[in-house]
């Protein structure tokens, strides 16, 4: 059924990685993904393997999770991984069948590459994993409030997101109900061609779009009665505030960050 | 002849999850052919995932639906035909209208059945009829409709489909009073004149006192009284055990029983109560 999908991927524990400021944990996020392509060698790429294992452990997410959070790209791992295992010509030969040379370099740089897109997913997914998709627009609206210079409405960007997540369930549940009335006046949805299942949605598509239109008439009707008007002056319920835990975190992420570029030039490169 | 009959319904949502709750729990329960039912219970109590079961929307979780002796089940790919037989108006069943004309949205379900362009106008000209559509406003977009016209249309275009049993889950919610007493009376002539069967759902014990023969009071997933109107009505203080009101002219009746006037029982209506107080009005004036 539809209700069962769930929207953004939360996962509601009390962990110290809840309570870091989303501000901080998305600029940590965004450090994490650039500080993965300064490794170059084995080393430096367990580093940054245990620092994402080590954040995940103490956000006290199953690995159940990670795994969860991997399958969707899999696809896209295995596409990379084949491609840059065959047209990787130097090295020793391992193994060679028509036009396909497999060397012992070629292998090492696959693993490598396999590892930091993993990390990469994986690592990302611990933002939404940890932080609810309304403290993140929060993070986003202050994050981005300095392109206000260049009179961006940053305030209004984050109230149009805020409102879509919050109607996102809404949205489902009467698709679920509008689904149903028509499947009870006979609507065939679940066979056909293309063109007919296509077909097929209109009398669900419609309604639904007329319920948008009303709702969003509506919100603006009872947003107005309350006196919204915008961002300016408008003081937040939630007040922001960093504390000792984010300049730690942010410390170690720079630390980190240091070991990963200094290891370059200790250790054998792989790539 | 019974038209339907559950087995054991047992029905949870998401179910295989530690949160799994039972919606409804093992109802069994019979509905005469041509009968009048009234479904009542509070928010909550299961009454509309249990005529969800009815046309085939939810499948059991555990027991069966059987519609005339069979089981709705026995063939999946069938199903649709079930959804002929038995109609199903959803709450607040305007926002469901789509087509460009009231008389397309209307002709949706009977088209939906393959039935030739002759026999599509002439139900959605009956079904129209039933509900007190003008046919000023058939050719006239669904959205343009007031509220109201809007509710008339999607029952209509249920009804246009001539289903064996037909369904309204709390079709008078939001009407305004006229409109409410309209509707009601438009779905009593349709079962009459049709002799189908109806089941209508409500938490309104004034609109199913009205119309119903037979009552069935769902409670926390379960059949908490299933007999004819009258019986029911009469077990006021365990409906009132449930959290549900029994009408208000029944009420003022018992309190007249409780100290001693000989009004009579079973009274729901005004009609009703108007008819029993007359007489006794008019014997004490004679005397």
């Amino acid at each position: 059924m539809l209700r069962d999908i769930t929207i953004g991927q939360y996962f509601p524990v009390s962990s110290p990685m809840h309570r870091l400021d989303p501000r901080v944990k998305m600029v940590l996020t965004v450090l994490y993904i650039v500080a993965l392509f300064l490794p170059k060698t084995w080393v430096g790429l367990a580093l940054s393997v245990v620092l994402l294992a080590v954040a995940y452990a103490l956000a006290r997410i199953p690995f159940s999770m990670v795994v969860k959070s991997v399958r969707p790209i899999l696809l896209l791992v295995t596409l990379t991984a084949a491609l840059n295992l065959f047209y990787n010509k130097e090295g020793v030969v391992l193994f060679q069948w028509w036009i396909f040379t497999v060397t012992d370099s070629g292998l090492a740089k696959t693993a490598f590459i396999i590892v930091r897109i993993l990390c990469l997913i994986v690592g990302s997914s611990l933002l939404t994993y940890t932080t609810t998709p309304t403290a993140l627009t929060d993070a986003i609206e202050r994050l981005l409030s300095p392109l206000k210079a260049v009179r961006l409405n940053v305030h209004e960007l984050a109230m149009m997101m805020t409102i879509a997540l919050r109607f996102i369930p809404t949205l489902i549940e009467e698709t679920d109900k509008i689904m149903s009335a028509q499947k009870a006046r006979g609507a065939d949805m679940e066979s056909g061609g293309l063109v007919r299942r296509i077909r097929a949605l209109l009398p669900v598509l419609i309604p639904l779009f007329a319920s948008s239109f009303r709702r969003a008439y509506e919100l603006a009707l009872a947003m107005e009665c309350r006196c919204y008007r915008g961002g300016e002056g408008r003081t937040r319920m939630k007040q922001l505030r960093m504390a000792l835990r984010d300049g730690v975190a942010l410390l170690v992420m720079a630390v980190a960050i240091a070991l990963l570029i200094g290891l370059n030039s200790v250790f054998p490169k792989v790539i | 002849m019974a038209i339907l009959e559950v087995e054991n319904l047992t029905y949870a949502y998401s179910d295989g999850l530690p949160t799994a709750r039972a919606a409804v729990n093992d109802v069994s329960l019979t509905v005469e052919a041509g009968s009048f039912v009234g479904v009542i219970g509070h928010t909550g109590s299961g009454k509309s995932t249990l005529v969800q079961h009815f046309n085939g929307l939810l499948r059991p979780t555990a027991g069966r639906v059987l519609l005339g002796g069979k089981d709705i089940w026995a063939d999946p790919k069938k199903i649709r035909e079930v959804r002929f037989r038995v109609g199903l108006v959803f709450q607040y069943p305007e926002y469901q209208l789509f087509e460009d004309t009231v008389r397309q949205d209307i002709a949706f379900g009977p088209r939906n059945m393959g039935l030739s362009e002759a026999e599509v106008a002439e139900r959605v000209e009956e079904a129209a009829a039933f509900v007190g559509l003008p046919a000023a406003l058939l050719d006239k977009s669904p959205f343009d409709l007031s509220g109201g016209e809007k509710r008339r249309a999607a029952v209509a275009g249920v009804m246009a489909m001539r289903p064996e049993v037909l369904i309204l889950d709390e079709p008078t919610a939001g009407l305004d009073p006229a409109g409410q007493e309209n509707l009601l009376r438009q779905v009593k002539a349709y079962q009459q004149e049709r002799g189908c069967t109806v089941l209508l759902v409500s938490h309104r014990m004034e609109d199913v006192a009205r119309v119903a023969d037979r009552v069935l009071v769902m409670h926390g997933g379960r059949v908490a009284m299933y007999d004819d109107t009258a019986a029911v009505f009469s077990r006021a203080d365990e409906l009132r055990e449930i959290g549900l009101s029994i009408p208000d002219v029944t009420r003022v009746f018992m309190g007249l029983r409780a100290r001693g006037l000989d009004v009579g029982e079973n009274v729901y209506t005004v009609e009703q109560a108007a008819a029993r107080l007359l007489p006794l009005l008019r014997r004490g004036k004679g005397e």
